[in-house]
């Protein structure tokens, strides 16, 4: 069933148009650097966007800066979202369930399916973030003048420079997967994938505004988005450790608690469609 | 299991999870073993210790947003996240660290490197007499020493113990001892572990919330390394020196004036040597800095724009929580400004003995 399901992911036409459009923005904001050699001011603009200008092999993590936010809590949402209410919506849930298939079986197939296509996206991003930083912005830090230069100011060697950057998007796959939970939970709940994902959305808009609200400063530790951009952590020196560590008790949490409600939800469901 | 039993599963999950980071906090605090004086003395002495750890500012003060004022202008109005390593006071490094980056100081001797990760560029200049405040001056220990300047036993009286960063800690109230403070009281905590004044909070008069807050979100009394006090630039960073740190440096180096002895009865302090005046100390001080008039004329302007300000043919005053600014002159003059935490009617008086009481240097020399 897991086959079945990872299959229909990566043959869907759909699932390589998402991650064509979520590349698109990282790719147009290179191609406009690289023919204006015009950074963000100090303080503005995704992180890392002002040192790609010198180093392209620091653009994976400028991308990620850019998609993490939006782009890609959106399509992980959307696609977490189809899981189940996409089932009912076509009138296939209760074939699919027709089959000696346990319905906690499924939910774990629609789960590992969402969790490939997080994997898929983050690294496709990483690899065309690379390739289009190395071929428009360059790589002459490294091959010129010496080591990268960390956050703190100190040199990072390319191994160390490769393995923070894995760091940083494996940690960006575990705050997507706490989207998908939600996501995931909602289309067990929802009755079209549209209306699901639009709940995940809601979700990440509300955590978004509250985290400016002082006067919510008590809901901040709870918030999903909360410690999205904690990643870029990983390249200060000494790594700073403890608003990462914070990010994957945060996200471990809304998997726990939402896949919970996910299972009790759909092992308990009524399936009319 | 029943629907009901899943749900209640999922349900008690939540729970333990939502009340797991607040167990921390419900931990009883200690009952303070010492009084106020010996912790007044402890109070003091943090800022010649070894420590480090993450700190917290938070000011509300909406200072004008002059360009060559901007890092103090943010200071005070914003939330800042800092990481400190503090062997002693001339030997630290303080990150100010921003989600595109950060921007760092390194002090070692009479050297001091600020480093700027958008920038890529690294200054080096010397540890000036006088200058503008910086990062490093409102961690909790380097704050709590300063606002203690002037301070006895009988200012204090001792506020009932918290537990913060991880540790209990004895709290004191003070209160200002001169009348001339602008600045109600300063509320501060000892840790009972590490020594260390763990929160800092200054109240300006009439006011229920803190206008600015200093904490430490953990610490550790282990002496900081050599490996992260160091900075060494990588090939690819741009190198500058610079003569003067900023424009407290720079007036204080070049411009020919000299300030007077006293204003508003406060005595210049034994660090003016130059064109620019600190009077007073502690809970009541206020800095004088001759101004071009290119410079003030755009700090005129932006004060000028700043709620509250009261503006005429003499001056430009804005009272900030506890911080008074006040720029003398009017458009087209140069004129000196005025910050600090003295009462309106201080500011204004030590305005008037500054603008009718210095001197240019040849009248000196």
């Amino acid at each position: 069933m897991i086959r079945a399901e990872l299959t229909k992911l990566l043959r869907n036409r759909r699932t390589w148009g998402t991650i064509a459009i979520i590349n698109a923005l990282p790719t147009l904001v290179a191609v406009l650097l690289a023919i204006t050699d015009l950074g963000p001011r100090p303080g503005t603009g995704p992180a890392f966007l002002a040192a790609v200008l010198t180093d392209g092999t620091l653009f994976p993590l400028a991308a990620l800066a850019m998609v993490l936010p939006l782009f890609l809590p959106i399509a992980v949402a959307l696609t977490a979202g189809e899981a189940i209410a996409g089932e009912a919506q076509q009138g296939t849930l209760r074939y699919l369930l027709v089959r000696p298939v346990g319905r906690t079986r499924l939910l774990v197939a629609k789960l590992v399916a969402v969790m490939a296509f997080v994997v898929v996206t983050v690294l496709v991003v990483a690899v065309v973030a690379y390739v289009v930083g190395v071929a428009l912005l360059g790589d002459q830090t490294v091959t010129v003048t010496g080591p990268t230069t960390s956050v703190s100011g100190t040199p990072m060697s390319t191994p160390e420079l490769v393995g923070r950057t894995a760091l940083a998007f494996g940690y960006a796959m575990l705050c997507m997967l706490g989207v998908a939970a939600v996501a995931l939970f909602l289309s067990t709940l929802a009755r079209t994938p549209l209306g699901a994902a639009m709940g995940a959305m809601t979700l990440l808009v509300a955590s978004t505004l509250l985290l400016t609200l002082d006067a919510a400063q008590a809901l901040h530790p709870y918030l999903l988005t909360r410690h999205w951009l904690a990643f870029v952590d990983l390249f200060r020196d000494p790594i700073r450790w403890d608003d990462v560590v914070r990010g994957v008790l945060v996200q471990g949490a809304y998997v726990v608690v939402f896949l919970g409600a996910a299972w009790a939800s759909f092992t308990t469901k009524d399936i009319t469609d | 299991m029943t629907r009901l039993g899943r749900w209640c599963a999922v349900a008690v999950a939540a729970s333990l999870l939502v009340v797991a980071p607040l167990v921390g906090r419900w931990l009883p605090a200690g009952s303070a073993d010492a009084g106020p004086e010996e912790l007044l003395a402890t109070a003091r002495a943090a800022v010649d210790r070894p420590w480090s750890g993450s700190a917290e500012t938070e000011g509300t003060l909406q200072l004008p947003d002059a360009d060559r004022f901007g890092t103090v202008t943010a200071l005070f109005g914003e939330r800042t996240d800092l990481r400190v390593w503090w062997r002693d006071r001339e030997h630290w490094r303080v990150d100010r660290l921003l989600l595109t980056g950060e921007t760092d100081q390194v002090r070692d001797g009479d050297t001091t490197v600020e480093w700027s990760y958008e920038r890529g560029e690294a200054s080096y200049s010397r540890e000036p007499d006088l200058r503008l405040p910086r990062p490093a001056d409102l961690v909790p220990p380097v704050l709590t020493e300063r606002l203690l300047r002037g301070v006895g036993p009988a200012d204090v009286t001792v506020l009932p113990s918290r537990r913060l960063a991880g540790e209990s800690a004895a709290g004191l109230r003070v209160r200002p001892p001169s009348p001339l403070s602008s600045i109600d009281h300063v509320d501060l905590w000892v840790g009972e572990d590490s020594d260390l004044p763990l929160l800092v909070e200054v109240y300006a008069d009439g006011e229920a919330r803190p206008s600015f807050t200093s904490r430490f979100s953990d610490v550790s009394t282990e002496p900081p390394g050599d490996d992260v006090l160091d900075f060494e630039p990588t090939p690819s960073t741009d190198v500058e020196r610079d003569d003067v740190l900023d424009i407290a440096d720079a007036a204080n180096q070049y411009a020919p004036v000299r300030p007077p002895a006293t204003a508003a009865g406060l005595a210049l302090g034994p660090a003016s040597d130059g064109a620019v005046g600190v009077y007073g100390e502690g809970t009541a001080q206020v800095i004088a800095i001759p101004l071009r008039d290119r410079e003030a004329g755009a700090l005129r302007e932006q004060m000028a724009i700043t709620p509250g300000v009261e503006q005429d043919s003499e001056r430009t005053v804005v009272t900030l929580g506890p911080l008074g600014v006040l720029l003398t002159g009017a458009d087209g003059d140069g004129g000196w400004l005025l910050a600090g935490t003295l009462t309106r009617d201080a500011l204004e008086q030590a305005g008037r003995d500054v603008s009718t009481g210095f001197v240019f240097v040849e009248d000196r020399r």
